[in-house]
């Protein structure tokens, strides 16, 4: 890997970045309209019982970013290559894949890291709400599983799109949608019937969340459930960037690649 | 030296159950600092063979050297010294003529690369619209851009892939005007792609001719006309048609257009019977006012070679 290529490619999303009002509005508008949601409707709940409501909800919308931009941006990015036609030239330049993702994984952990500096201040001017008075340790902790699993969301979904090219492009938008009922950002693994407790406990989101609301009850932090959230996470991570090859290799093979459709 | 050598190279598609073949067991090579056109109709296997050189898709199997080496081997030297410019695909639509070319100037790892792409800017006449996006871009502009790419490293080897096509005559004369240049400036070897005829004629030293996925003749354009031992002469006389046209019948000469005092033949050039018809027609004492004998065109030669198969 040379650092040379990966910064031209962190300059290159930069300037999408700056030069699309949508790939702005992911890291300001969407974030901040969820804050504003879960915020006044943690504080109506607040008001109708003794539970902490607002920090639960408020916790959840906070971290959930590093899920969702950190799935979407690797997803983002590489359809933005599709949409241009550029992925013909950016794969007969010297870039590597490897080279590639990382730029990308980069640029996605900065923007969500963007999104966080929004969201951190704005919660304690609206609604008094500290997440770092959780416990700055266990947000950081949380912050490194929620992306590392975000990641690992991301190459599949890019392992996806260079298997079936932008067909599929749907899965780019939907597939944290569809995790986020089972990761109880917002409420309890008990609150699920049995049959979606299940699927929840299985994702590593769902331990982390756990162990935000047992901090914020006062309640003992389940230590082995964020071992387990580490491990799995770790090892969709490495399974999906596995498949992730395997899939570019099909893309060359195929004439996905050149084609860039 | 050969900064291009292929050989037996295969290339195959599956496709609903069906194998296709894109390319079957081409194999050509080109020197340093010649360009080399790539000639066939849509479905040759022209941009096939490109993509594979370019390392967009993966060979079944033969074996690719650029440069005198082999790219899966020497990765990072070949990519970094060979570069593609088609019509095909677009830079980053978002992004502007500078943005891009700054990106690729960095994935190159170009040195001084804000004066080298002043200078590409300049050449290829953008500077003016260097700050406008892609996406705003004509489809001249947009060629000229993907151009400009295709030259930020200077490459020693250059995949063209029918670079001109959709662009208007004066743009696309420009466009062959500027390769040719450039070429002859840095001795660059080119692998150019184009259906259009006269293009590669205009460009290329030497042509190979695509079809189904084959080669089926590589020479130079002066040899390959050779190819073709009829011309097509058209004469027009002041009287006495209808006699000359008898005259050319008992020659063994059919027309196939007559228009008036105007005739228009074919006749071969084999055993000198093309000089020996007009020559005949002098002293038979037809009074001509206008002669004129046309050669043949790659097109010409390329319809042969195509029906021959």
């Amino acid at each position: 890997m040379k650092l040379y290529r990966i910064n031209a490619l962190l300059l290159k999303y930069y300037y999408l970045t700056v030069s699309r009002i949508d790939r702005l509005f992911d890291i300001v508008y969407w974030p901040v309209i969820d804050l504003f949601i879960w915020g006044f409707t943690g504080f109506y709940i607040q008001g109708l019982s003794d539970v902490n409501v607002l920090s639960m909800l408020l916790g959840g919308v906070i971290l959930w970013v590093f899920v969702w931009r950190s799935s979407q941006d690797i997803a983002v990015f590489i359809l933005e290559d599709f949409w241009s036609r550029n992925l013909y030239h950016l794969f007969s330049s010297p870039i590597r894949l490897s080279e590639h993702l990382t730029s990308i994984i980069v640029m996605g952990f900065i923007r969500s890291l963007a999104t966080f500096v929004i969201l951190w201040p704005l919660g304690i001017l609206m609604y008094s709400f500290n997440i770092l008075q959780i416990s700055p340790l266990l947000v950081a902790l949380s912050v490194f599983l929620l992306t590392l699993f975000g990641w690992a969301i991301g190459l599949l979904i890019a392992a996806f799109l260079f298997r079936y090219g932008q067909r599929i492009q749907i899965i780019a938008w939907s597939v944290t949608f569809v995790l986020s009922p089972f990761a109880a950002i917002y409420y309890p693994v008990s609150a699920l019937p049995p049959w979606a407790a299940k699927i929840a406990l299985a994702l590593p989101p769902a331990h982390v969340f756990e162990a935000l609301r047992a901090l914020i009850y006062g309640t003992p932090v389940n230590v082995r459930g964020l071992w387990y959230a580490f491990i799995a996470s770790l090892a969709l991570f490495i399974a999906t960037a596995y498949f992730l090859v395997i899939s570019f290799r099909h893309s060359k093979r195929t004439g996905l690649l050149a084609k860039g459709d | 030296m050969n900064y291009i050598e292929v050989r037996n190279l295969v290339k195959t598609f599956k496709e609903r159950g069906k194998t296709l073949t894109a390319v079957d067991g081409i194999s050509f090579s080109a020197k340093k600092g010649e360009i080399f056109g790539l000639l066939g109709p849509n479905g040759a296997g022209k941009s096939t063979t490109i993509n594979i050189l370019t390392g967009l898709l993966e060979k079944d199997s033969g074996t690719i050297k650029l440069l005198g080496f082999e790219p899966e081997k020497n990765w990072e030297y070949v990519k970094n010294h060979c570069n593609v410019a088609t019509a095909y695909s677009w830079l980053s639509d978002v992004l502007t003529i500078r943005q891009n070319l700054k990106v690729y100037a960095r994935l190159y790892g170009v040195k001084n690369h804000e004066q080298k792409i002043n200078e590409l800017l300049e050449l290829f006449e953008l500077k003016e619209i260097a700050d406008r996006k892609v996406v705003r871009l004509s489809s001249g502009e947009n060629t000229r851009t993907v151009l400009c790419k295709g030259l930020i490293n200077d490459p020693k080897v250059l995949f063209l892939d029918e670079c001109t096509v959709g662009l208007d005559p004066d743009i696309a004369d420009k466009t062959r005007t500027l390769i040719k240049d450039y070429q002859k400036k840095n001795d660059c070897t080119i692998l150019f792609t184009s259906h259009y005829m006269y293009e590669v004629e205009q460009l290329c030293d030497r042509i190979a001719f695509m079809s189904e996925g084959k080669i089926v003749r590589i020479d130079t354009s002066d040899n390959l006309k050779r190819m073709i031992k009829k011309r097509t002469v058209e004469i027009a006389v002041k009287k006495d048609v209808g006699a000359l046209k008898n005259f050319l019948k008992t020659e063994g000469v059919d027309v196939w257009f007559g228009k008036g005092n105007n005739l228009r033949f074919e006749v071969t050039t084999e055993k000198d019977k093309m000089y020996k018809v007009i020559s005949k027609i002098f002293h038979q004492g037809f009074m001509l006012s206008n002669l004129h004998i046309q050669g043949p065109t790659l097109d010409d030669i390329f319809i042969k070679i195509s029906r021959k198969k």
